[in-house]
């Protein structure tokens, strides 16, 4: 008879909410340059979000944001504006609103813009994020994880292998504020990772791995494009470890109650 | 374990209740009813008519399908009205309190050793209508075998009076209900909480609601299927089927809760099964429009009556239209497609953190049965997924889409 309020639109604005420290880093590095670039990717975004209320009757979502602002940090540099707007459009629309909107889609749309423009416009250089907004990206992850919104196992499980791997050497310390940066950005998104317990562990522990594995063999790739397509990656694997928890889960249970 | 304690998120505010050192007072009101439970069809033979006087605990009436299964009278009274739908279907039956009343005696003899004598006895005495069989959460069929009965000594939904408190003091008669409900199934008697009687097997269970719901504990420990039924009742039901095996008689009263923001203080009180909602409120009621429901502010229903398994109401204050809506955000609420849920710390929570809530989420949105199946969902019932509807705020209800699964379920297996 009474309700709660963990509706899609309130975890859309804990999400940002835990972002803020990031965007606030972020805005304040890059000035008027960056707030206009967030001023861009939000008007296309939203414009695909009214698009698609008006034609699908399908309620817009806060998520656009998020989408914008991941899209607007981490963007390779010097694209045209119809470059960007052909990103976001494709992220946007084909990653998210035709399945239904926020909640419904497979990988972030954000992740898929970026993918999307690295893939498509290889000569534009990546941009280089400054160290305070690496360092943003921890109050970022403790507020989602406070909030409930992002998974304690997954950003655990990534900080972990991260851990590891550079123990074991890996020469992964210049990615390290990158590594953060996409983690709280576009890897932890609850929509897009792992739900199951084991899922969110092995998601986490999977951006960790493949972000070492491009640290040691990528040569010449920028860092954010290397965080990027590690967050591709583990977001693409994340419904299939989801059914791996999930088989072992009920193989536990049949087990144990035969 | 940690995440049984604490789990970001999701905070459920717990009502004040009364002091359970202070002495609760028996309250019985003036009307009480015999009505089916939410969804429950009833197709009866009346053994009263209107305006016959009847002792407390004496058969109303039968199952047309189950003849051996009564529905009994809560107290001794006058029948005042009986309302019937076609096909003999109950509605409710009304009774006036008549004091000084008699009360009906059971025939007990031999009831204790021969499982099929305590049957009859359970079905003839309305006790029968305590116990609730999953998978589809139905009063047991007559001659049905559960693989096992579990108890429940716990109760975590927010204002729930505590089981321990309703069975202080009849711990005798706990004891001989649950030997009795042990002969009545080849497998284990479970008593989920605190200080579990002899032949019974104690389970712990979590303080978070709601892992103190027969659902989520039976989900974890004894999984529920379609060939093996398992019965739950609480541990007051079982120390009433002890009393009425001791005595003959049955025990007149049950301990409820009152609780809610329409009210001016909270109170525990004994009444009888079916009491009047108004009644056992109206003294107690802040001034304004208010809603009582039947159960907890969380997966309770409007109502006249307390339900038959219920032992809370709640008073709430009439929720209040907004009054200049916007003609855009109503527009949204009414798209085609609700917004999904979105997988947090808090669904994990209010899915007691045990189950995949995704998964299950998954499961119910697209009416897939076997994967329902296959998360242990044939274990829930509508009241275990009430905390997650309410966290989610949904409009789409986890608990409707559950119930229209498990009907499905029921129907596909020839069992509805």
């Amino acid at each position: 008879m009474k309700q709660g309020l963990w509706d899609r639109e309130t975890v859309a604005l804990l999400l940002l909410a835990a972002l803020l420290p990031m965007l606030l880093a972020w805005l304040w590095d890059g000035g008027l340059t960056a707030a206009g670039r967030l001023g861009f990717t939000l008007v296309v975004s939203g414009f695909w979000h009214l698009a698609f209320m008006l034609i699908r009757a399908q309620p817009p979502s806060f998520a656009g944001v998020l989408t914008a602002l991941a899209v607007a940090m981490l963007a390779p540099e010097d694209l045209s504006l119809l470059q960007l707007i052909l990103g976001i459009s494709f992220g946007s629309v084909i990653a998210e609103l035709v399945f239904g909107g926020w909640g419904r889609n497979v990988l972030n749309p954000a992740t898929v813009t970026l993918a999307f423009l690295g893939f498509g416009f290889p000569a534009a250089p990546w941009p280089d994020l400054s160290l305070p907004i690496g360092w943003a990206a921890i109050p970022a992850l403790a507020l989602g994880v406070l909030f409930g919104v992002m998974a304690l196992r997954l950003v655990l499980g990534a900080v972990l292998a991260l851990a590891l791997c550079l123990w074991a050497g890996v020469p992964l310390a210049p990615l390290l504020p990158v590594a953060g940066i996409v983690l709280a950005l576009l890897v932890s998104d609850p929509v897009a990772s792992a739900s199951t317990k084991l899922g969110g562990w092995l998601n986490g522990a999977l951006y960790g791995l493949l972000l070492a594995l491009f640290a040691a063999h990528w040569q010449g790739a920028a860092p954010v494009q290397m965080a990027v397509s590690a967050a591709l990656l583990a977001s693409l694997a994340a419904p299939l470890l989801d059914e791996i928890a999930l088989a072992l889960w009920i193989l536990r249970r049949r087990m144990r109650h035969g | 374990m940690l995440p049984a304690r604490f789990s970001a998120g999701l905070i459920l505010p717990q009502p004040r209740l009364p002091d359970p050192a202070d002495p609760v007072a028996t309250e019985l009101t003036v009307e009480a009813a015999v009505q089916p439970a939410p969804g429950e069809t009833l197709r009866v033979e009346l053994l009263v008519t209107e305006d016959a006087e009847v002792a407390q605990g004496q058969p109303l009436m039968r199952l047309k399908t189950a003849p051996g299964i009564a529905l009994v009278a809560p107290m001794a009274a006058r029948v005042a009205r009986i309302d019937l739908q076609p096909g003999r279907r109950l509605s409710q039956l009304v009774l006036f309190h008549e004091a000084g009343g008699a009360r009906h005696a059971f025939d007990t003899r031999g009831a204790e050793g021969d499982p099929a004598r305590l049957r009859a006895l359970l079905q003839d005495s309305g006790l029968w209508r305590m116990i609730r069989s999953r998978p589809f959460g139905r009063m047991p069929a007559p001659d049905e075998a559960p693989a096992a009965i579990l108890v429940m000594g716990r109760d975590t939904r927010p204002g729930a009076p505590d089981p321990a408190l309703a069975v202080k003091g009849r711990e005798e008669d706990l004891a001989r209900g649950l030997s009795a409900l042990a002969s009545l199934t080849a497998g284990p008697l479970l008593y989920a909480g605190p200080g579990a009687p002899a032949p019974a097997r104690p389970i712990a269970t979590g303080p978070l609601h709601p892992q103190g719901l027969a659902g989520p504990v039976l989900h974890r420990h004894f999984p529920a299927r379609t060939g093996a039924p398992v019965w739950d009742l609480t541990a007051e039901d079982a120390a009433d089927i002890g009393a009425l095996l001791a005595t003959g008689f049955l025990p007149p009263t049950r301990l409820i809760a009152i609780t809610g923001e329409a009210l001016r203080s909270p109170a525990l009180v004994r009444c009888q099964p079916g009491a009047d909602l108004r009644g056992l409120t109206r003294a107690r009621v802040l001034p304004g429009p208010h809603d009582l429901l039947s159960g907890s502010a969380l997966d309770g229903g409007p109502a006249l009556w307390l339900g038959s398994r219920d032992r809370q109401v709640t008073a709430l204050p009439r929720a209040q239209r907004p009054a200049g809506r916007h003609w855009f955000r109503a527009a949204l609420d009414r798209a085609a497609r609700h917004a999904p849920i979105i997988p947090t710390a808090a669904l994990d929570q209010a899915l007691g953190g045990d189950l995949p809530a995704a998964a299950l989420v998954r499961a119910l949105a697209a009416g897939d049965a076997e994967g329902l199946i296959r998360l242990g969902g044939l274990s829930l019932l509508e009241e275990d997924l009430a905390l997650a509807d309410y966290a989610t705020g949904s409009d789409q209800r986890l608990a409707r889409q559950l119930r229209a699964l498990l009907d499905r379920i029921a129907a596909e297996e020839g069992l509805a």
